[in-house]
């Protein structure tokens, strides 16, 4: 069946907003049970002969990253101090394509434990923070967490891991071949008696669902998959919502208000086309899944005599709590070649530290894994410690690139009301439209964890036998790739944004289905959690669809 | 220099000192400034492999900065950053992709120039210079921020793809011991081929 495509001014049953990991399982879900959707995405349409091999346009020339010359954002460290455009990036970056950001991500798809869901009640408050419980259980969300596993598609080995939270099915796929990285990690961390497993891993280990498997090309982080094997939607959610007839993708589409009735309900969205005219899109319901920067920037540039404040905001949350995750590496160099540039990212993970353990003096907890040099250019930058940066030691170093690896921990952000992305009073987007400004500055305790982490990623890679070992510094965060937290779900209206069906608490027919619903920031894996929500609140929202309940 | 320039240039300094965590290092650290302001309005023939000539350098400026490359990843037994065109790179971009960083690093170029000039008026020049005085320079000029962006050049001039004017076949890449291949299979290194199999816990035989 081919794509829909809906008439200009055609009421749909619902708009999505962004066409990423959470808008595309949203979109195939929806369109499945019958409903027609209509995907808006504001970056164009590319496919796997599109991408290419080429760190410099994907890492210094935006080349499907969110743009600073013609959607600028500004950070700040306080509410204090006055934002301005950073030097060095974008601080909400995000990928601006069909798909989104699961196109460049690594594809580490870890679950959440069951903590993760309850850690407030288990630890208690932490003063300064808004440290809460989340208003659902893992046990609710396992189910959601299969369907990714089967219907999305992720590699990996069940009951591997002694710390991993139940399951009710193992994984569709076995994981990806072992890489030296991996066997180094496994081999220092068991000395250790710690207990490393394979990695899941969003990336199809032999052809699954009518895609083939991967060819270890070596280009995932920061790159769109060549080969179909990444389970970006871009290759699964968006090609089955299309194929139901139900659903059209538009690309190049820039959702920017969403409007609203007197009475209070959203009616639909004005959005410019490619061509930058504006142009209003009516729907019974609208779901925002445009990720934890650009959703809260949404509402909050959509306001009207109703909503004065941006829409769904009346506990004032909009935008607050955003986290990023922390984390830190280790560089290590070995006797012999390992040629980490080969295959994924990520072979091989541990969560023996995935507990937050009071006695250390702070929270966190998190999750080591071994895994590949950044590509030849952003390694050879790489600095720190007694690094020589220039001469004939230098280039040295740089030989001992294919005996070199990284071990990275993955850790927790605490949600603290003063991180946030708001409206810059100032700046505006090629569009006209007013710009993203983030707040952020890490909890001490974040640091400290990341530290923490670090320094076991140190004992690893020195139980592995490794020549040399030196740490990255760790620094607080200036921007981030996982945007969480931002539109938070709870059951107050008072302090949260969504209810726990993704339910906007202001607006009865709209909803938010993306990082923005976070509680808190998990262990530094978000996209697996994501998606996850992504189908649950997709089956409450076409329940209540079918019970004329929205 | 004002005191936001300054500002700008510690931050900037800080950034490209900084090799930090996961997100900084890979992601982020590399969205150079301005870098995306100029991308936009990218010039096609900045994609041609083949330079002819200079368009941002004036040949004594390209033989002083290609010198300071060449003393940042040597030539010798295998490719340096000379044999790598990282010039042409340089130049390249400069007049193009970062052509909204150019004016500033014109201006440090001029003032290494000058601060050199000073210290050996004999030959005058950088590039003239013999290799141990351009060493013994360069180490109390490395932490100038014109000094990191030249390095930083210099490794994208080296490191990224030869369709940029620069990693002449490859050069740096078989410095690195990099391959650009589209696919691979394993065994990926030495410790993964000897590899037995994961061992689940509580079924080790042994340790």
């Amino acid at each position: 069946m081919t794509a829909k495509k809906f008439k200009p001014g055609e009421v749909v049953d619902f708009v999505v907003v962004g066409s990423g990991a959470a808008g595309g399982v949203v979109a195939r879900e929806l369109s499945q049970a019958g409903f027609s959707v209509l995907v808006f995405e504001q970056g164009p349409r590319l496919g796997a002969a599109d991408f290419e091999h080429d760190e410099f346009k994907y890492f210094f020339l935006s080349g499907i990253t969110v743009s600073p010359a013609i959607s600028p954002q500004t950070f700040r460290k306080t509410p204090d101090s006055v934002a301005t455009q950073t030097a060095g990036a974008q601080p909400a970056l995000y990928a601006r394509l069909v798909g989104g950001s699961s196109n460049h991500y690594t594809a580490n798809f870890w679950r959440f434990h069951e903590i993760d869901f309850n850690e407030r009640s288990v630890l208690g408050a932490i003063p300064g923070t808004a440290f809460a419980d989340w208003p659902i259980t893992y046990q609710e969300l396992e189910p959601y967490y299969t369907k990714v596993e089967w219907e999305v598609g992720v590699s990996g080995l069940a009951y591997a891991s002694p710390f991993d939270p139940p399951r009710t099915k193992a994984y569709p796929m076995p994981p990806l071949p072992v890489k030296s990285s991996g066997v180094l990690l496994e081999r220092g961390a068991r000395k250790l008696g710690l207990h490393p497993f394979p990695a899941p891993m969003a990336i199809a280990s032999q052809p699954f669902r009518g895609r083939p498997s991967c060819v270890h090309c070596g280009f995932c982080m920061g790159f769109g998959c060549e080969a179909q094997a990444k389970s970006s939607s871009l290759y699964t959610m968006i090609p089955e919502a299309e194929a139901t007839g139900m659903c059209e993708v538009r690309s190049g589409s820039y959702v920017y208000h969403v409007d609203t009735s007197p009475q209070g309900r959203t009616t639909g969205v004005h959005y410019f086309d490619a061509a930058k005219r504006s142009q209003f899109q009516p729907a019974r319901a609208v779901v925002l899944s445009a990720n934890g920067a650009e959703t809260s920037r949404l509402l909050l540039n959509s306001t009207s005599n109703r909503f004065p404040h941006g829409l769904a905001n009346s506990s004032g949350m909009v935008g607050k709590h955003l986290m990023f995750n922390q984390g830190a590496s280790v560089h290590a160099v070995f006797e012999h070649e390992l040629n980490e540039y080969k295959s994924v990212q990520v072979t091989r993970i541990l969560h023996d530290f995935y507990l937050s353990d009071p006695k250390r003096g702070f929270y966190g907890g998190g999750g080591i894994d071994a895994r590949m040099n950044p590509q030849p250019a952003i390694w050879a930058m790489s600095q720190g410690g007694d690094l020589p940066r220039w001469g004939a030691d230098y280039k040295a170093r740089l030989e001992a690139f294919p005996r070199s690896m990284v071990s990275s921990g993955h850790s927790t952000s605490l949600p603290l009301e003063s991180n946030s992305v708001s409206i810059d009073p100032k700046l505006k987007d090629a569009w006209g439209i007013p710009a993203i400004r983030v707040t952020y500055k890490d909890h001490p305790d974040d640091l400290a964890f990341a530290r923490f982490l670090q320094d076991r990623s140190y004992e690893i890679m020195q139980a592995a036998g490794a020549q040399k070992v030196w740490r990255d510094s760790v620094e607080e965060n200036t921007a981030g790739v996982h945007l969480l937290g931002t539109c938070r779900m709870g059951n107050d209206p008072k302090s949260s944004v969504v209810d726990k069906y993704h339910r906007t608490h202001d607006v009865p027919n709209l909803f938010i289905c993306d990082g923005s619903s976070f509680v808190t920031s998990g262990r530094g894996q978000p996209t697996m959690t994501i998606q996850a929500l992504a189908f649950r609140a997709a089956d409450h929202i076409g329940q209540f669809a079918r019970a004329n309940a929205i | 220099m004002s005191s936001s320039n300054e500002k700008d240039d510690m931050s900037r300094r800080s950034f490209l000192a900084s090799g930090t965590g996961l997100f900084t290092s890979m992601w982020v650290a590399a969205q150079w400034p301005a870098i995306a302001a100029a991308a936009h309005h990218a010039d096609e023939a900045a994609s041609s492999p083949t330079p002819v000539g200079f368009s941002f350098f004036s040949p004594a400026d390209a033989a002083d900065v290609e010198a300071i490359c060449a003393q940042i990843v040597p030539s010798g037994a295998t490719p340096g950053a000379r044999e790598a065109h990282a010039i042409y790179f340089m130049d390249r971009t400069l007049a193009t992709y970062f052509s909204g960083a150019a004016p500033e690093y014109s201006k440090g170029l001029g003032d290494f120039q000058a601060k050199f000039r000073a210290a050996h008026p004999q030959p005058g020049s950088f590039a003239a210079a013999d290799s141990d005085n351009q060493i013994a320079f360069l180490k109390t000029a490395d932490r100038t921020p014109f000094f990191e962006t030249t390095r930083m050049l210099t490794i994208l001039g080296m490191f990224t793809s030869p369709k940029y004017s620069g990693n002449y076949q490859g050069a740096g890449w078989k410095l690195m011991g990099f391959v650009d291949q589209h696919a691979f299979v394993p065994p990926f290194g030495y410790y993964d081929r000897e590899y037995t199999g994961f061992v689940p816990y509580g079924a080790e035989s042994s340790s």
